[in-house]
This record gives C-alpha cells, structure tokens and sequence, in this order.
C-alpha cells in the first residue's frame, strides 16, 4: 500500500515537475510506471491505462488486460521491441504502440508474445520493424489493429504479423500497411479473415501452414497478394487480391500445395492474377479453383509447365491482357477447365452459343501467335499493347498454318459471365474529379476554340455564309 | 527608298538573277521590263527578302536579308494573281493581315473602299472576280500604308477593264508619292505609270532608261504584227530593233511595238531591208510585244 | 476608287521610313499566324473528321472496356487504358503526321506560301505560328475525344484512376506534338502536298508498324540483351509513350517483361522523365530542324 501510494505521488510529482515545460503535449514518463501498475495489479484484473506516452522498453509478465483506452503511447524509442509479453493470458488493447528498433537480426517488434494464448486488439501500430509477432501462442487472438511498420526499404522491412508455430489463431479485422508479409509459419487451423494488407511484399504468406481458412481480405498494391507455400488444405473464399505489381506482382501464388481451393475470390488488375508453381505435387491432389472473378490482369493464369491437376470451373476470365500460359514452354492441357459440362467464362471467346444453352457451341482453344512468341521469347513482352502485336495476332489469325497449338481446352465455355460470390462492387472513389476531368477537357477545347477561332474585329464578319 | 547591289539569284545551274544593282530615290516608279524567264519575279523575290540570294538589297536602309521583317514592313506587295485561301471570306482575308500588318482597325474598312471593294466583305476569295482579287491584293498591301509598292505583272490575268482599273489606283498612288516598282509586259502600262524602265533579259540589266527613251513615240502605243517568211523572221527582227523598234518574236510573226500614227514605219523597214511582209495586222489586246534580242 | 487619293495614301506628307508602321513583334507574327492556322483547322474537314473519329473511338473503347465487368466498376479504368492505348497509338501519330504534312507544303503548292513570306514576317514566325495553331487544334481534338471518354467513365466507373487518366492525355498530348513536329519537318522538305502525305503515311506506318516488328525480328535473330532492346526501343516515341503510359499506371514497367524490368531497375524513378524527355525531343528536334531548313531553303 505505501508502495502504491508512493507510484501516485511520484505520477504527480513528475506531472507537476513535467507540466510547467510541456503542457501542450502529451506528459511522457518512463514505461517502469506501467511495470509498477501490473505489479500492483491482481491477475485477470483489467489495468486502464491514463492517457500519456510510456518510453522504454515493457515486458509483461502478469496475466493482465492491459487497456490504453486509445490514449496511452508505448515508445521504444528506436530500440529493441517495445511490448513482450512472457505469459499467457495477457490481453493488450487500445494502445498505440511505436518507434520499435530497427535491426534486423534482433528481429525488433512493436508487441511481442513468446507464449500464449494473449489477445491483442484494438492498438495502434507505428513505426515498428516487426508489428505483431506471436511465437509459439497458440489460440490467441489478432484483432483490429493498425499497423504501419518502418518506411524502410523493402528488403529490410520486417513482417506485420508474424504467427511462429502458433496453432489455432485468429487474425481478423487488421490493417496493415507498408511491411514485409502478414507470415504464418508452422501454424494450422487459423482463422485468417476480413484483413487489408496495402503497399507490402507478400500480403498473406503461409509457409508450411496447413488447414486454415481465409476470407474476406483485401491484398491490394503489394508483391504478392497472397502466397501459399509448402502449405496444404488451405481454402480461400471471397478475397480480392486487387494491383499486386512489381517484383513478383501476383495476385494469388501457390508454391507445391496440395488440396487447395479456390473460391469466390476477385483477382483483378494484378500483373499475374493466378500463379500455379508446382500444385498440387502430390499424387493423387487437386487444386479446385470455382467461380473467381480473373480479370484485367496482365496474365489471368500463370503456370509451370509441369503444372497439372487442377480444375477450373465456372471461373470469370475477363480482359486479361493474356488469359492464360505457361512459364516456359509447354501447355496447360494437364488441367481441367470444365466440371459436369460448366466450363469457365473467357471474355475473348469469339464462339456462339446459338442453341442458347449458357455454353459455347465450340470449345475455347486460346491459341495466340504472339502469346506462343512470349513463351519462347520473354523480351518481346515489351511490345505487347502495341499495334504490332495486334497485326501479329491478325495474321495468325488469317493463317492458320501459323496458328500454334491451343494453351489449354476449356470444352464447355461458358457464354456469360458467371455471378461471382465475392463483393467486388467497391467504392469506385467520388465521380466529382473525374466528371471535373471531363469537364476541363472539352472546357479547354471549346475555351480554346472560342479565344483563338474567333475573329479579331479589325472590320467585322457578317453572319449567314451566303457569299 | 530601295537600293539594290550585286543582287544574284541562282536555281542550282541556272542564273536568274544576275549582278543586278539599282538605286531608286523616294516616289520613283520603276518598271521592270523582260520576257518571260528574264528573271523580273525572281528580282522582285529578291527585293523582297523572300528568297536567298547573293548582294545586298536594302528599303528604306533597312538591309532585307538581315531584317528582312523590319523590311517588308515597309513593302505592300502585290502579286500576279491574289494567292490566299480561297475559303475565306473577305473581311477575315483584311483582318488576318491588318494583324500581321499591324494596322489600326480602321485601316482595313478605309484600305478596302480605297479600292473600292466595300460592300464585298462577306465574299469569299473564291468568288471575286480577277479585277477584284488584285483589288483585295492592293487593299490589303495597302494596310500598313507602306512606302513602298510591289507589283508582279499585276494586270497580266485582267481584261480591259480590269487593267484600267488598276493602272488607275496605281496612278492614284504614284501621285500620292508612293514608291513604286512593277513588272509589266505592258508598254501602255510602263509609259502611264514608269519614271523609270529597267530591262532585264537572261537575268541581267540590258538597260537602264526611261520609257520616253524605249519607246521614243508618241503615246500611245499601237501594237503591229507582222507576218513573214520564217527563215527571215531573226534578221526581220534584228534590223527593226536597230531602227529602235520593241519587237517581240512569238512564233505567229513579229510583234512590234509603233506610236499610233507611224504604223506603217515597220513596214518600211522591211522593205529597205528587203524582206517581204505577208501580211499585217493592228493588235490591241493580244500578246505584248518585249523586247529580246 | 475615287477615295482612293484621299483617305487611303498619305505617305506623301510623311517622311520617309517613319511612313509604315512597324513590323510586328517576333510573338505577335507568331500568334497572329498561329490563330489563322487554328481558325482554318477547326473548320477543315480533316479536324472534324479526326476529331469525330476519335472521340467515337474513345468512347466505343471506354464503353467495350466497362461492359463484361457486370456492375463492378472496379478496374473500369486499367482497360479503358489499356484499350486507348491502343487507339492512341494508331490515330493520334497519323492525325498529327498529316495535319504537319499538310502545313507548308500545301501553301506552297496553292501559291500562298510566298504571298503570306512578302508580308513583314519571318520564316521562323511563319514556321512556328503555323506549328502553335495546328499544335492548339490538335490538342482541342484530343481534348474533346478523352473529355467525352471521361465524362463516360465517371458516369459508369466513377473516379477510378484518375491521376493515370490525366498523364494519358498529357502524354497523348506530347506524343501529338512529336508527331507534328515530324509532320513540318516532312512539309518543309517536299515540294506538293501530295508527297508530304505519302511521307508522312511512311513515317506512320514505320513507327507503328515496322520499327517494332523490326525490332522484334532484330531481337530474335541477333539474340540482343535486354539493355541494347531497350536503347532501341525508346527511339521509337510510340514506345517511349506506351512505357510511360504504363510506367505511370503501375509506377513500374515489370508487365513489359524483361526489359521493362530492366528499365525501372536501372532507371528507377527517373524513367517516365527519361521517356517523356525522348518524346520531347521527338517535338523538339525535328522542329528545329524544320525552322532551320525552312529559313535556309533558296525557293518559297
């Protein structure tokens, strides 16, 4: 009790001292504050933590509720991690917590828990190298957090989520931004849904993780969407991998995974929406892809050679500047591309479906001249989007000795776009710029025409065009 | 107001101009007299700074090679046949080089009634009749009210009455103390309106009189044709041209140039010289008759 | 006629050289010019048709684009471009071309060219007026065609890819430019108007056509590395266009392949300014070079 009312008093001793030099911002004290408060606390008692910024490195080992109520600040100031947590049971929530150490081999993180299960939720994450990182905690819960990690090159970012042998997890509703991966490692059963991963590597990488279930989140502007890697029986459902560029610039990547479905996901606008590398490799395995929307990305579907096994149905190709091909030489004719006579929908098919049954009368065959040409020769993907590939593909298409043979078969070719599960009608963003676009455009034209097209009245110009 | 010196023009082989100098003092007109190909267009490029060419020509000291835009701002031109886009109507045509001419806005209605085109504004180009073009042409030189007037064979596409029309602006002009130089093929013309004759044959400068002293008759002119045997046609010509006739050889006789009451002193000619005229006849109004060797 | 000796001569009581007024400045002959140039322009038939054509084009473009994506506006955007691309690529270059082939040597072969040099003008403002006004009603095209394709796409797309949309038309714009400046320069060297369009029908053809397939022929067979590709290609400013297009839609080049992944290693963030420097100079240089051979040419 003297020790506790010793805390107070030197909490006020140090406000007043603090306050006369900076009550504009927010008081700062050192975290040791806040080892004292869980010091003092009963376990599985909530500690609420007063508004203020706690520097210095915490470490909890009490089984606590740790709540910053949306106004308590861990800094690291640049060093080591910020929040580890060393025992089970600890729930940490509605804290923002920033400015971790930035060396990559101490593996620095904003909130760390080398035990579990704990519960982290609600916080703020700034400035971390690694933002959550949870190893061995199994059945803990990653709920509704921010995370913006260090603006640091990419090769030496570290992950936003990190799980290391941490079964049974939940990830949902978080936000991150600007990291390496959200990374799963050696972790099975989780639940992994409703999470935006922006401006990253790889936005959900599983790494010998099996059985989970994704869905509901949203990869947009990194590497990769998500990639699937050594992990088997993972089924994605109703995701959106949207503008994943650059390095790898995939929307969904499987890497030698067995038993993986595909469902109700939107793949749009990705430099390859769907890379297959050697899935599934087991005998016996298949990979189900159903009712995906595949659509304005450069290759809709990116495969090994060896690729073989996986079955598309009712999937939505659309506009992708090529929809399907291999890497390398080879076809895709080891897969199949129809189910129970319900094939895919191709938005190039140039086939009728004059019997009006939903299906193609002829199968889809893509076979481009200038497609095979890629394959053989990847340079020459330099010149696709010009008028010279479209005059390569219309001789092939007047030649057909030319013509090579078909990339894959798709023998029922579905004649409308199918519905896809995934709620893809985003917010398309405000029509007022780019109405204001189209109005200063044909206002500069007609402004323009009006200033310099009319006569200058040195003598006028009669109306009427009778001579 | 122009000086012209070593003025030389060539087309690659060719010489169309060549060493041609002249001074032509303030309110002077000159003619510049010559077959076709004698290089009269091509000395007026010249002048007029729109082409290359060796020497030195300055309009009212203003060098035209060097400040050919100063220059010209001192020239109203007028071409053989008003060469503008023919969709344009009138007023736009005045407007467009009152602009470049910088002219005050009032100057393009006086320039055009000066030359009596009011009323034709909304007429497109196209639709002027030729008279009416070189009027439009010497309106809108007129824009600027420059010193200097320019004139290609300006009445070479007119009939009769188109060519009175402007012999008389350019008269008009004269007296109001413009300077001017003109191509003619004309005698009639050069004796109304020249000071000054310049003759200009292969691109040379022949001779640099006045047309008193080319045509040494009392005006006007009366053009003759002569009809010969074709062996005799060259020396017929030479032998009037030392007698002081302007003769002009087109292939359909001997056009000679005579004051209306000594018609027949080509005639005589001959006879002293012994060649046989077939036949004569009294042109008005068809080939004008040059001066060639 | 007869007010002909009162109002309209007076030089005779002025004295000499003062009697005119002066030439106009350097700027004003220029835009006096340019404005004749625009005005003929956009009531030619040429304008109208390229004009009509393209906008139609754009919008068809824009609505094929949007159509097959069901209600997802989404990626409206990432097609409409890919496909006016295209077009751009085709019509604009040739719109351009001609419209520059037309500029001199149509008034040389109408008989105006020397009329319109005996006025107090220069070459080089006669070369340049004509250049800004056919440059001001190309642009006035191309803005009425992306306008109305923008109007469709904020009406069925919303706001998407607005930023990409607006270096599409910048660099349609410069490409325009470029293009034009080729178009005089091939105007000043012919001499019928004729010719100038079957050089420039050329020119368009090689930049479109046969410079790349040349170039992927020469790719093939002498195995060139992807750097040498590249130094190639970007001489072709219907290249330089399509990368920077697209190096602005993705902030990288990685979907040309190889050699797209070369340039934006190498050339990191400068590379849309390297390609929009190459098409500037494709505006630049023959313009020069136009002005030059125009104010040195020994005829009209």
């Amino acid at each position: 009790m003297r020790r506790f009312r010793g805390i107070i008093l030197g909490l006020f001793a140090s406000a007043s001292v603090a306050a006369p030099q900076q009550s504009p911002g927010p008081q700062r004290q050192p975290v040791a504050v806040v080892t004292a408060m869980i010091d003092a606390a009963a376990p599985g008692s909530v500690v609420r933590l007063p508004p203020g910024v706690y520097e210095g490195n915490l470490v909890i080992r009490k089984p606590v509720t740790l709540d910053g109520g949306g106004k308590a600040v861990f800094d690291g100031l640049g060093r080591g991690t910020v929040i580890e947590i060393a025992v089970a049971g600890v729930s940490l929530r509605g804290c923002t917590v920033r400015a971790s150490g930035d060396d990559v081999t101490g593996e620095s993180a904003a909130i760390r828990a080398i035990t579990g299960p704990v519960t982290i939720e609600s916080n703020r994450v700034e400035d971390a190298l690694y933002g959550i990182d949870l190893r061995e905690a199994p059945g803990s819960v990653i709920r509704d957090n921010i995370i913006h990690c260090k603006p640091l090159d990419p090769e030496r970012r570290g992950d936003g989520i990190r799980l290391w042998w941490s079964h049974g997890v939940v990830v949902e509703r978080n936000a991150v931004h600007q990291s390496r991966d959200i990374v799963f490692w050696y972790s099975e059963n989780l639940i992994v849904r409703h999470n935006t991963v922006t401006g990253s590597r790889y936005g959900l990488h599983f790494m010998y993780s099996h059985d989970t279930t994704l869905s509901h989140n949203v990869l947009s502007d990194n590497s990769v969407g998500v990639y699937l890697m050594y992990s088997n029986d993972i089924a994605l459902t109703d995701n959106r991998m949207i503008n994943n560029r650059g390095a790898s610039g995939y929307g969904l990547g499987l890497k030698d995974c067995d038993g993986i479905v595909i469902k109700g996901n939107a793949l749009l606008a990705n430099r390859v929406g769907v890379y297959i590398d050697n899935s599934p490799c087991s005998v016996g395995s298949t990979g189900l892809f159903e009712s995906n929307m595949i659509a304005f990305n450069e290759i809709g579907l990116l495969a090994t050679p060896n690729t073989h096994s996986n079955v598309f149905v009712a999937n939505a190709f659309i506009e992708n500047e090529q929809p399907a091909t291999t890497h390398g030489r080879g076809q895709l004719t080891s897969n199949v591309f129809a189910r129970d006579g319900v094939g895919n929908y191709w938005s190039d098919y140039a086939g009728l479906d004059l019997d009006g049954d939903g299906i193609g009368d002829t199968p889809y065959e893509p076979r481009s001249l200038f497609g095979a040409m890629l394959t053989a020769e990847p340079n020459l993907r330099l010149f696709v989007h010009t008028p010279a590939q479209r005059a390569i593909e219309f001789t092939a298409r007047a030649l057909p000795e030319l013509r090579p043979v078909p990339m894959l078969i798709d023998p029922a070719p579905l004649a409308v776009p199918p519905t896809v599960g995934s709620e893809i009608a985003d917010a398309p963003g405000s029509r007022a710029p780019m109405a204001a676009l189209a109005a200063g455009l044909l206002l500069s034209a007609i402004g323009s025409a009006f200033a310099l097209g009319r006569e200058r009245r040195a003598l006028p110009v009669p109306e009427g065009n009778n001579a | 107001m122009i000086t012209a010196t070593n003025v030389t023009k060539k087309f690659g082989p060719v010489t169309a101009v060549s060493d041609v100098s002249f001074d032509l003092a303030d309110g002077a007109s000159l003619a510049l007299w010559g077959s076709n190909g004698a290089g009269k267009t091509t000395l007026i490029r010249c002048l007029l700074g729109v082409c290359r060419f060796k020497g030195r020509a300055s309009i009212g000291g203003v060098d035209v090679r060097r400040r050919g835009r100063h220059a010209r701002a001192l020239v109203g031109y007028v071409p053989q046949e008003l060469a503008f886009h023919d969709d344009v109507r009138l007023a736009s045509a005045m407007n467009f080089f009152a602009g470049l001419r910088r002219a005050a806005p009032a100057r393009a209605a006086q320039s055009l009634a000066a030359v009596g085109l009011t009323g034709h504004e909304r007429k497109r180009v196209r639709d002027l009749s030729g008279g009416m073009k070189q009027r439009l042409a010497l309106a809108i030189a007129l824009l600027s009210d420059p010193p200097l007037i320019v004139l290609d064979e300006p009445t070479s596409n007119l009939d009769a009455a188109g060519r009175g029309e402007v012999v008389h602006t350019l008269r008009a002009l004269k007296q109001a103390g413009k300077t001017l130089i003109f191509a003619s093929h004309r005698p009639d013309e050069v004796i109304a309106l020249a000071d000054r004759v310049i003759v200009l044959e292969r691109g040379r400068v022949e001779r640099d009189t006045t047309p008193a002293e080319l045509w040494p008759t009392e005006k006007p002119v009366q053009v003759v044709r002569l009809h010969l045997a074709m062996a005799r046609e060259e020396d017929a010509a030479e032998a009037l041209r030392q007698a002081g006739h302007a003769v002009h050889l087109n292939g359909e006789g001997l056009c000679v140039a005579v004051a209306r009451d000594r018609k027949a002193e080509p005639i005589s000619t001959h006879a002293r010289h012994h060649n046989e005229v077939r036949d004569n006849e009294m042109l008005d109004d068809v080939q004008v008759p040059e001066v060639t060797p | 006629m007869t007010a002909l000796a009162s109002s309209a001569i007076t030089a005779s009581d002025r004295p000499l050289g003062s009697a005119a007024t002066p030439a106009r400045s350097f700027v004003g002959g220029i835009a006096a010019f340019a404005r004749r140039e625009f005005r003929d322009a956009i009531a030619s038939r040429w304008f109208l048709l390229y004009t009509v054509a393209f906008t139609v084009l754009a919008v068809g473009v824009s609505f094929l684009s949007l159509s097959g994506v069901g209600s997802h506006g989404f990626a409206g955007f990432g097609r409409t471009a890919a496909g006016l691309l295209n077009l751009v690529m085709l019509v604009v270059p040739l719109m351009a071309l001609t419209a520059g082939a037309g500029a001199i040597a149509g008034e040389r072969e109408r008989g105006t060219l020397i009329y319109l040099l005996a006025q107090p003008v220069s070459r080089t403002q006669l070369i340049l007026g004509k250049y800004v006004g056919l440059a001001t009603a190309l642009v006035c095209s191309l803005c009425i065609g992306f306008g109305v394709s923008a109007a469709v796409l904020a009406w069925r797309a919303g706001g998407v890819g607005i930023t990409a949309y607006a270096m599409l038309v910048a660099f349609t714009a410069l490409l325009a430019l470029a293009m034009l400046s080729v178009g005089v320069l091939i105007s000043v060297v012919s001499r019928r108007s004729a010719v100038a369009t079957g050089i420039a029908l050329f020119v368009w053809l090689t930049l479109v056509f046969v410079s790349d397939l040349g170039l992927m022929a020469s790719s093939i067979l002498f195995r060139l590395r992807v750097q040498e590709i590249f130094s190639l290609a970007i001489v072709n400013p219907m290249q330089s266009f399509k990368m920077a297009v697209i190096v602005n839609m993705n902030a990288s080049l990685d979907v040309l392949g190889p050699v797209g992944a070369y340039a934006s290693f190498t050339l990191g963030r400068a590379l849309p300014w390297v390609l929009a420097a190459t098409i500037a100079a494709w505006a630049a240089v023959p313009l020069v070079l136009a002005t030059i051979l125009f104010a040195r040419r020994n005829s009209p």
